[in-house]
């Protein structure tokens, strides 16, 4: 397979990239490629250019704030998996690395591409919503700040505009929450038949508060709020977690593939919530 | 900035197992195909969709799958593929167990494997069982059913614990 013809950018700045990205009506930032390599190979898409931005030293960071750690959105999924900062702040966002495609997949592939690309099937997008995560837009006026739930419109949709650039994912520090990621996949580094992220703040005996995320099981990720609203102020005991289950399959929205159906998928997310509460319970 | 429009030749540098290498090619040709067209065919095609690792080389220091790369995006890098493991008609330890252990049959996947354990073992060298299993989960074989692949990223441990330098300073 043989990607079609495009033409190939090497900017020296981010200026001249958006100063691009906003005159070429179908050219597109290129970064890890792992998920725009192989839609070219199948001929999904046809840019007129790829701009590569891989060398942009603006886009390759991770900031410890005050209240929030920043990652740019060049860095990779083995180093959020590895990085010190992150490890410590967000380890659901590093537990969730681990567990995004393969080892080499991760030397190349990052969080911008994620983000911007929205495929349904991803694995962070159940985090970012849960941890009601912030990406920095960066465009030629300067930057603008979209909460993640809003960013991600659709499948492959997002609320990027012409000449724009994820700078960022700019995420709030919850040091009290246990957390957890589980996904299920049908083999080895394969996307997520379901994948849940789950933060809960204990107080004493009580949950205090929850947060639930699911992805690959609808157009994009969702917080499963009524799940979250039967949890929080209750003692968490195995009937508990199995009714909250069912309420986050209630809201999901899965379609059949070669996955699974629509009502293997729907009952797995009820059997992966109650397995992630718990076993973040058990932290 | 430089713009190539998509029928421009871009000319490239490559250092491919200590060989400087330059080569002119089409923005959309992928890493891999050049690599085999200046002669080394020992990075394998087998899926062509960034899911079996045949194609995998040692990037920059990083294990990558060469077919869901583009050629230009390795400019000026240094490459190792399994034709730099053997030195002064000695293989490497990574080579060497694979042939005691019998981690492979018909060849096919080897390259791709030998490379991402060298990657692996570069961060761990002194990995569990299951560590070896997910280190190489990007990497399928039809033939072997893995076990002796395991066993020979173990036996490579052993060999490389010995002395690390000298065996991991490939790339
Ligand atoms: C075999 C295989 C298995 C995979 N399995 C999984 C999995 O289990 N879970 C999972 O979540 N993902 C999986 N992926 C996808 C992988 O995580 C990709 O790396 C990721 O989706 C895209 O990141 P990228 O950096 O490679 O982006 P690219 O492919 O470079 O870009 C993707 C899209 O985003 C745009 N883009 C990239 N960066 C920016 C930016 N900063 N601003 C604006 N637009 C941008 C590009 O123009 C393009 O449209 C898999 C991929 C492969 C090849
Ligand atoms: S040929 Fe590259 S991953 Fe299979
Ligand atoms: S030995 Fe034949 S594919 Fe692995």
């Amino acid at each position: 397979m043989y990607p079609p013809k495009f033409g190939y950018v090497i900017p020296e700045s981010m200026d001249e990239v958006l100063e691009f990205l906003e005159k070429e009506q179908d050219a597109r930032p290129l970064a890890g490629g792992h998920s725009l390599i192989p839609m070219l190979k199948l001929r999904i898409i046809r840019p007129s250019y790829l701009v590569n931005i891989r060398g942009l030293k603006e886009l390759h960071f991770v900031n410890d704030g005050k209240d929030t750690v920043s990652i740019g959105a060049l860095v990779t999924h083995f180093e959020l998996n590895t990085n010190d900062i992150i490890n410590k702040n967000v380890p659901l966002l590093s537990e969730a690395a681990s567990v995004v495609a393969d080892p080499q997949v991760r030397n190349m592939g990052t969080i911008g591409g994620v983000v911007s690309n929205s495929d349904p099937a991803a694995d962070y997008p159940a985090s970012l919503i849960a941890l009601d995560a912030i990406v920095r837009i960066r465009n030629r006026g300067g930057v603008r700040d979209v909460p993640f739930s809003s960013f991600q419109k659709d499948v492959f949709t997002t609320d990027l505009k012409q000449g724009e650039l994820v700078q960022e994912i700019v995420i709030p520090k919850l040091p009290a929450y246990k957390y957890r990621y589980r996904k299920l996949e049908r083999r080895a580094g394969d996307y997520a038949i379901v994948g849940v992220a789950v933060l809960i703040k204990m107080n004493g005996e009580e949950i205090e508060d929850v947060r639930i995320g699911l992805t690959s099981v609808g157009p994009k990720a969702i917080r499963a709020k009524e799940a979250e609203e039967l949890l929080k102020g209750n003692k968490p005991s195995d009937e508990l977690l199995d009714k909250a289950g069912e309420e986050a399959m209630k809201v999901s929205n899965p379609t059949a593939d070669i996955r699974g159906s629509v009502e293997y998928k729907k009952k797995m997310v009820k059997v992966m919530t109650k397995r992630a509460l718990k076993e973040a319970l058990e932290r | 900035m430089k713009v190539y429009t998509q029928n421009d030749k871009v000319k490239i540098k490559l250092k491919v197992n200590g060989e400087e290498q330059e080569v002119e090619v089409e923005p959309r040709r992928l890493l891999v195909h050049v690599l085999r067209d200046l002669g080394y065919t020992g990075v394998h095609v087998g899926c062509d969709t960034s899911n079996c690792g045949a194609c995998t080389v040692i990037l920059n220091g990083k294990s990558v799958k060469s077919c869901t790369l583009l050629a230009v995006e390795a400019d000026g890098s240094e490459i190792l593929t399994i034709e730099g493991m053997a030195k002064d008609g000695k293989l490497h330890p990574i080579q060497e167990a694979f042939w005691e252990k019998h981690g492979l049959q018909c060849g096919y996947c080897t390259p791709g494997m030998i490379l991402q354990a060298y990657w692996f073992l570069k961060h761990n060298q002194n990995p569990t069982e299951q560590e070896i299993r997910e280190g190489i989960s990007g990497n399928l074989c039809r033939c072997t059913g893995y076990q002796n692949i395991v066993e020979a990223i173990k036996l490579a441990a052993e060999k490389i614990r010995q002395n690390p330098q000298e065996y991991l300073r490939l790339a």
